[in-house]
This record gives C-alpha cells, structure tokens and sequence, in this order.
C-alpha cells in the first residue's frame, strides 16, 4: 500500500533548489530519508505536510494531495520537528494534552492519551515536571510523543536521534521499531546518518542535492555487499591464499577474514579450504553489509 | 503495609478512533487555554500573582464606591470615567500579559507544532487576540457590573444609570480589542518576553507622555481645537472619544474631544494596522 508518492517534486528557493525532480514513493512501515544535510529533506516533509507550496510537481499523503489537502493530511499525521520545540514552563503532560487538542481531540480523551503515548515513550514520573529541567533525551521523547498523541496514520520524524548519546540514540531507535511494527503507524524518519537507518528501516530512500539517489528495500542494500566473517584458531594467512587461489574475495581484518560472497558456492569454499588446511574452525558468520558501502560506489 | 489491591497490566499500545473535531474546536481550545494563561491559571504560582493583583486593584475603586453609595447616598466614581481613570492598571495588565501570549511560541519555536496540525496561521493569531480582548473585557466588565449591581441594591435617590452602564461595557469591549491587537503587534515582534513587556509598556507611557505635553502645551497658548485632537493620541481618551460619540456621555476629561466621527475611524485604522503587523509576523515567523 502507498502511503506518500511524489512525482517530479520541485522546490526552488531565491537561491537554491531544494528538491529537484523528485519522484519517490513509500510504502507501510518504516522507510528511511537519508542525505546530507541540506540534501532536501526537511523541506520535502514540510511540502508533504502542506505547508510550503512546490515549485512543480506533485505530492500526495495518504492518497491526499498536499497542495490542495494540507489540512486534512494534517489531522491524520504527526510531525517530530529536528529543533528544539518544547516551551520549558509547562510539564509534559500538560504540554503533550494541549497539542492533542491541537490535533482536534476531546479534553478527556486528550488527557487518556496523553497519558498512554508518554508511557509508550518512556516518560513516568518526570512527566508531571517542567520540560526546563529534562535531559536531551527525555525531551526528544516528549517531541516524539506530541506527534503521536493524536494517534496519526502516519508520522514523520526528523533526525530524531540528533544530539543523543549512544545509549540514547539506541532507545530512539528501538522505539522508532516499535511505532512502526508495534503500534502499526507508517513511520518516514530523516537521518544524516545510514548505518542507524538500517537497524530500523524496512525501506530506504537517499537524496541528495534534492534528487533521488536510490531507494530500495533494505534487504536489496544489504545483499549487495552480503559477507561472512570467518575465525579460526591459526593459519588465518594460509586460509586467506587459499581462498584467493580459489578466486574468492578475501580481507584480513585483525583476526578475522571478510570473504565476499559471491555464490552459494563460496560457503562451500570456505568450508573445503578450512577442512584441507585442517584448521579449527571458531567462527563463521554472516556479515551484514553496511549501506554506507553500497552508497560508496555509485558516487565513486 | 497495604494489601496490594491493582495490578497493572500492559495493554499494548491502543488505537484512537473516538472523535477528531476540525479546526474550529482546536482553535477554541486553544483560545482557553490562553485565556487561562494570561490569568495565570494551569501556570505556576508565581504566574498568578501579577494577574491577580491587578485585578484586585481594578476592583478597589468599584467596591469603594458601592460603600460610598450605601453610607452617604452619592454615586461613587462614574462607569463611562472607569477605564480612563484605571488606564495605568490597565496598561500594566497589557505589558504583563501580551507578552506571556505570543513570546514563548516564537521563542521557542512551538509554533511549528501548530501548523503541522490542522490549525492554520489566521487560526492561531486569532484566537490568541480574541483571548487578549476578554482577558481585557472581563478586567473592565467585571468591577463595572460589580458597581451596577451595587447601585441597583443600594437604591440611590437619583434613577439608576443604566444607559452609562450599557455604554461603558460597550466602551470596555472596544477598549479590549484595540488594547490586545496593539499589545500583541507590539509583543510579537520580539521572541523575548522581557523586551516585549518593555515595549508595550514603553509604548502607553510614550503615546500618554506626548499626548499629555501637547495637549497643556498648546492649551496655554490658546489652541483649543488643536489641543483635543492631541488627546486622541493617548488610546485610552481615543476610546473615550469613541464613547462619547457613540453614547453622548460625558467626557472624562474637562476638555471634551474632536466631534464627528473622525475618533472612530481612526481607531479602526489602530486596530487595522496593528493586525496586518501582527498577521505579517506571523506569516513571516510560519514560513521560516
């Protein structure tokens, strides 16, 4: 099912184009936007949101037409701004029943989910305290919960993980799962950063200079580049010739071997050369291909 | 120790489908919510106390006057006399307020959050002026209502003023609307709240200061028409002006006002210019 589709969406600015011709679509689930920053990606949320008007071109959310729509893709997505968007004074509760109204809900049913969504974030007993006093992360999870709170069909994250710790950005990203699997709500989530995307993502799309570079489901990034990693207790250099001599692509990497996969036939290769060498065996993985080293190679 | 008498589970993560009201009621909602806030309620204590008091002051003079009245049978002080004798509290209200409504959305850049929901812009200026003015109106309606009420219970010799009455809440409404659109223009345009408090009251000590100096100024030198029209530099006597054209009551001050219907037009033309700035600031903050 499409959930958001655009087809040649551009977007000049005085000085710069932001989006240039670009046609996407995306489906359920959680899709990553990733380019650098500038690439286009802020402004195409706020274009698909209908709050800035494209240059040419169309998009559509929800089977909406963000031109013409924006108000009633509004009611029915959330948005997670990248800046700071939390007045310091009022508790979270408080803050997040208040945007729920925003979003056109009941009082009381503003405050029931209110209370459900920062749970779902992760806020307890610090959500009665001013936002002032939170910690980057806890206020990340307040941003996060006004965009859910009105229970949209769809939401769009921007660089949610920006300015966290490692330990943080893993939560944020685990949540970011649990939204789109748990609580079945399409998730479009912008990053700088491709190797977090891949952890979350089940669709990928990357732009860049406002153009789409590629988009594909994750497994297609990962199998390009699929490895396995191989350990064993000595003799990791004549294994490594061996392998070669076979025609396989090998690396030592410290005391592991990256061997490429080229075939099924490679795992049978491995397997001989470690048999005729008489080598223990310690390890023998698959390694996923990181989708930093497929976007390598077309820029290359 | 108590028993333990709940359990609680986990439910999962539920969906919404009860009621999801337009663009009307967010608005609403959110012009309470500011009517609240600028009375400091659903804020901290603190928030309160600057509210509070001056509506307490703004109450003094009618409860003073109902005592008045019932010991030596004499109205008090006038209706169509109160918002001009109260117009400092009145400005310190404003000052204190305006900024409360429209600074902190700008300064920390909530207002995003709002237009990606179905409020819009217009929307969102809207009912933060239409909370400002009955912030305003209630300040004013509320001791002149209180003051009617006393002159109805304590049955004065002479017939009750029921048409300064009707006039004066007229007056407070209108004085209500040109206050919170000058008050908010002038707020919004700075993200600071301390600054914005400065500049509204800055801009009520400056419009009286020069309409008090001219006003003597070319009164002793024998420009009496000249004279009047300065006094409509002050808003407080520009909508006492209005008042006295639309009601024929008595002017607050001795001096009188220019007559015709020039006091009227160019309050609209206040309001009107002080709302295209406000609209342009926000257009302009929404688009960025």
């Amino acid at each position: 099912m499409t959930i958001l589709a655009t087809e040649g969406l551009t977007k000049r600015f005085p000085r710069v184009t932001a989006l240039d011709r670009l046609t996407i679509t995306v489906g359920t689930g959680v899709t990553g936007l990733v380019g650098a920053n500038g690439a286009g990606k802020s402004t195409l949320i706020k274009i698909l949101l209908g709050l800035l008007p494209a240059t040419s071109g169309r998009a559509e959310v929800l089977g909406l037409d963000a031109a013409a729509q924006g108000a009633e893709i509004r009611r029915v997505v959330g948005y997670m701004p990248e800046h700071e968007c939390l007045p310091p004074d009022v508790s979270a509760t408080e803050f997040v029943v208040h945007m729920a109204q925003m979003s056109g809900l009941p009082r009381t049913a503003a405050r029931e989910r209110a209370a459900d969504i920062l749970r779902h974030v992760g806020l307890h007993e610090e959500r009665y305290r001013p936002i002032g006093g939170y910690s980057t992360g806890m206020r990340q999870r307040v941003k996060l919960a006004q965009a859910l709170v009105h229970d949209p069909r769809l939401v769009f994250l921007d660089e949610p993980t920006n300015g966290l710790d490692p330990q943080g950005r893993d939560d944020m990203l685990a949540l970011i799962r649990r939204i789109g699997a748990e609580f079945g709500i399409s998730v479009l989530v912008t990053s700088h950063l491709l190797g977090e995307l891949e952890r979350v993502c089940d669709h990928v799309i990357v732009i860049d200079g406002g153009a789409l570079l590629r988009s594909s489901a994750i497994g297609e990034f990962t199998q390009t580049t699929q490895a396995i990693a191989v350990e064993v207790e000595e003799g990791l250099d004549p294994l490594a010739a061996r392998l070669a001599e076979l025609g396989e692509a090998v690396a030592v990497q410290g005391r592991v071997l990256t061997v490429q996969v080229r075939s099924e036939a490679t795992f049978d290769a491995v397997r001989d050369a470690v048999c005729d060498l008489d080598l223990n065996l310690v390890r023998l993985e698959q390694r996923r291909g990181r989708i930093e080293d497929v976007f390598k190679e077309p820029a290359a | 120790m108590s028993e333990q008498t709940a359990i609680i589970h986990d439910i999962g993560y539920r969906h919404y489908d009860g009621p999801r009201l337009g663009r009307g009621s967010a608005a609403r909602a959110l012009a309470v919510h500011s009517l609240r806030g600028v009375f400091g309620l659903g804020r901290t204590t603190r928030a309160k106390i600057i509210p509070f008091l001056l509506v307490a002051i703004m109450l003094l003079p009618a409860v003073v006057s109902i005592a008045v009245m019932a010991l030596v049978k004499q109205q008090g002080i006038g209706y169509t006399a109160y918002a001009v004798a109260m117009q400092a509290v009145l400005a310190i209200f404003l000052a204190s307020q305006a900024p409360y409504l429209v600074a902190p959305d700008l300064r920390f850049r909530v207002l995003p959050l709002y237009l990606s929901r179905p409020v819009t812009v217009l929307d969102y200026v809207g009912a933060k002026l239409v909370a400002m003015t009955a912030a305003l109106f209630l300040l004013l309606a509320v001791p002149l209502t209180l003051l009617y009420a006393g002159e109805l219970l304590v049955d004065l010799p002479e017939p009750v003023h029921t048409r300064e009455y009707i006039a004066s809440m007229v007056a407070a409404l209108i004085a209500a609307a040109l206050l919170a659109s000058v008050g908010l223009a002038l707020a919004s345009f700075t993200p600071r709240r301390g600054l914005g408090v400065a500049s509204v009251i800055g801009f009520y000590l400056f419009t009286s200061g020069v309409s008090g100096v001219f006003f003597a100024a070319l009164l002793a030198s024998g420009h009496e028409a000249a004279a009047k029209w300065t006094l409509l530099i002050n808003p407080f006597f520009l909508v006492d002006a209005v008042q006295v054209a639309l009601f024929g009551t008595e002017p607050s001050n001795g001096e009188g006002y220019p007559s015709g219907p020039w006091p009227a037009l160019i309050l609209l033309a206040v309001i009107a210019l002080a709302l295209t700035g406000l609209i342009a600031r926000y257009r302009k903050a929404a688009s960025s």
